[in-house]
């Protein structure tokens, strides 16, 4: 057996053995996901247009990962509603600093890994590169508005007569605990995936311009930077939305209780 | 009130402050070619020719286009002069670029006669909008979260000098230690960034605990499967810019990488815990245990997708030009993804690790805090 099977497995195991149930359908949500950024990959590769195939992707992502998880009703779909918000305003914000920061394709470092590979495809890689850097925040996305409503619904339960005003400021609250790990869940994991162009930086002695106008490198700041934004926003989008929930689900309730009378 | 009022104005005032240095640094960044060596020119004017199509083996289509750029050099001894550029730029674009009137590129001057540059465009100038999205999410991070939102950008900051001062100690060294520098580093890190985060107390040292043992025991399990399936289907050679011994180099960027997961979930399952025992000191340690199992196993999912996203989207402009270049899916995946999946599989397996841990801990050892 190959090894990346032999961790699949051992991974399926560990999920299922602390999460039970929810492990479980956590690690299928994992598995689709996957099948779902290949189709990504494929259905660009067969000239279908990046953007319109990475909203769709996007939306199907968000939706498995925040409604195959544990939650409630209530607190997945406000999620679900805040994290699609917060996708389209991310996009109207990556298509035109993608097309403004020239950072498409590959850059001089790539030449080695490039080498036979015929790089007129005739495919635009601007947009592949803002479908790239739009698809590396879903995670991000999709945690950051499911923690904030969990911990919403949670307020919600326990002070059910809460103002929705109280309720918006709890939710920054709530943002304000989170951010600051969630910035180091992003930190570590893009700079741990790009350890070794630093050290190629450092290795070849780059000098602090070059590196500041570098093609890759400024590539891989923004996109940290875009999934910097995207949780940010997410914090009062989700806080908003559930707000709006609540008060929709108050007045019928209010109407309910009126009718009866 | 007035106080609340007057402390809101010096937050505005503050925040009015920032968007003013940053927008001026923004701007700054469009007219800073003097700091440069490297001549820039400034396009003044674009002359674009007609495009010729292009078949490559595998039938792409393309069209390349060629461009004359007129324009003036920006910085240097060349400062001022006029010069005539060509560049061909592809509608794919991958390898190329597109300029346009009023875009600034560096140029490498080859020789001038008395009036006339002769030069080729190298790059793009792309320091502007990276300065910008930082201000941008500065700004955000500042009004939305005020003081929190400094802090975490302050850890980020201290990290990210961190890491630096790290990757120079790893060129000094040839690589050679890349494994022992980074683990060091992930546990000055932690230590750092949870300081800054919860603040030096016993909470503090169990989240620590937790997060190293869940980030070992994940890197002890892969090695152990490394060993007992003989890597069989690791491409080490399809990572990408390796300067050194790629094996090494691998587990570094993958305890890196689920270091801050594992940080995060520990942060929040601890966190939640000393909560509850604040408010229901009843609870004894057995039932502390099960609530953290039942807080981990709803966020390990969506962390672990947050790190697969981050290890696995990066390789889609290389996985597709793989694809239109006749491979098939199994060898584009192989090439490009397998990698990525391992490292999320392995991060994966510390996040998930590090629920059981985190509840032991928690339930085993705050009991004595709040006797206390």
């Amino acid at each position: 057996m190959s090894t990346i099977n032999v961790l699949g497995l051992v991974l399926l195991i560990l999920m299922v053995l602390v999460g039970g149930k929810a492990g479980l359908q956590s690690f299928l949500a994992l598995l689709l996901n996957f099948g779902l950024l290949f189709l990504a990959i494929v259905l660009v590769a067969f000239h279908f247009p990046p953007l319109p195939v990475t909203l769709v992707v996007g939306l199907l992502v968000l939706a498995l990962t925040i409604f195959m998880s544990s939650g409630d009703d209530l607190s997945s779909t406000v999620a679900f509603l805040a994290s699609a918000a917060v996708l389209v305003i991310l996009v109207l914000l990556i298509v035109p600093v993608e097309h403004w920061a020239l950072v498409q394709g590959f850059g001089p470092e790539d030449s080695e890994d490039l080498e036979g590979l015929s790089v007129l495809i005739g495919i635009n890689f601007v947009q592949v590169t803002t479908a790239t850097a739009i698809l590396s925040t879903l995670g991000a996305i999709a945690e950051a508005a499911m923690a904030i409503a969990a911990g919403l619904s949670e307020i919600l339960e326990q002070h059910p007569q809460v103002t929705t005003k109280a309720l918006l400021g709890d939710g920054i609250t709530v943002g304000k605990q989170i951010i600051g790990t969630t910035f180091n869940t992003l930190f570590f994991g893009f700079f741990g995936g790009f350890l070794a162009l630093f050290i190629w930086f450092t290795g070849v002695h780059y000098s602090f311009g070059e590196i500041l106008n570098d093609k890759i490198f400024v590539s891989e700041i923004l996109m940290i930077l875009f999934a910097m934004v995207s949780v940010i926003l997410t914090v009062p989008i989700t806080a908003w939305v559930m707000t709006r929930a609540v008060a929709g689900q108050r007045r019928r309730a209010a109407k309910r209780s009126g009718d009866e009378k | 009130m007035q106080g609340l009022l007057k402390n809101r104005r010096v937050t505005l005032g503050l925040w009015l402050l920032v968007l003013v240095i940053g927008g001026l640094l923004v701007w700054g960044t469009a007219h800073n070619a003097g700091l440069y060596r490297d001549p820039i020119m400034q396009v003044t004017h674009v002359q674009t020719g007609t495009a010729t199509k292009e078949e490559d083996d595998f039938h792409n289509v393309d069209r390349q286009t060629k461009q004359v750029l007129r324009g003036h050099i920006l910085n240097g001894k060349y400062r001022g002069q006029k010069l005539t550029v060509t560049n061909t730029y592809s509608l794919s674009g991958a390898m190329d670029q597109h300029y346009h009137k009023g875009s600034q590129l560096f140029v490498v001057i080859h020789q001038h006669r008395a009036s006339q540059l002769t030069a080729t465009a190298k790059d793009a100038k792309r320091d502007t909008p990276l300065v910008f999205m930082l201000w941008l999410v500065v700004g955000l991070l500042l009004l939305i979260m005020q003081f929190s939102g400094f802090m975490a950008f302050l850890s980020v900051a201290l990290n990210g000098v961190l890491f630096l001062i790290a990757i120079i100690l790893n060129g000094s060294t040839q690589g050679a230690r890349v494994l022992w520098i980074f683990g060091s580093l992930a546990v000055v890190f932690a230590t750092l960034t949870l300081w800054l985060v919860i603040g030096a107390n016993r909470q503090m040292l169990i989240t620590l605990v937790t997060t190293l043992g869940g980030t070992a025991l994940s890197l002890i399990v892969a090695l152990l499967v490394f060993h007992f399936t003989h890597e069989k289907g690791m491409y080490y050679e399809s990572m990408q810019y390796v300067t050194q011994l790629p094996r090494p180099l691998f587990l570094a960027e993958t305890l890196l990488g689920s270091l801050g997961a594992v940080m995060d979930e520990s942060t929040d399952i601890i966190s939640s815990l000393f909560a509850l025992k604040r408010e229901r000191p009843e609870l004894s340690a057995r039932q502390v245990f099960k609530s953290g199992r039942q807080i981990g196993s709803t966020i390990m999912g969506p962390l672990i997708n947050v790190l697969f996203f981050i290890f696995v989207a990066d390789t889609f402009p290389m996985a597709m030009l793989y694809l239109k270049n006749g491979n098939s899916w199994g060898y584009t995946f192989s090439m490009n993804m397998s990698m990525g999946v391992v490292q999320s599989l392995i991060s994966g397996i510390g996040i998930v690790l590090a629920v059981p841990l985190a509840s032991y801990l928690a339930s085993r050892f705050m009991v004595k805090k709040v006797r206390a």
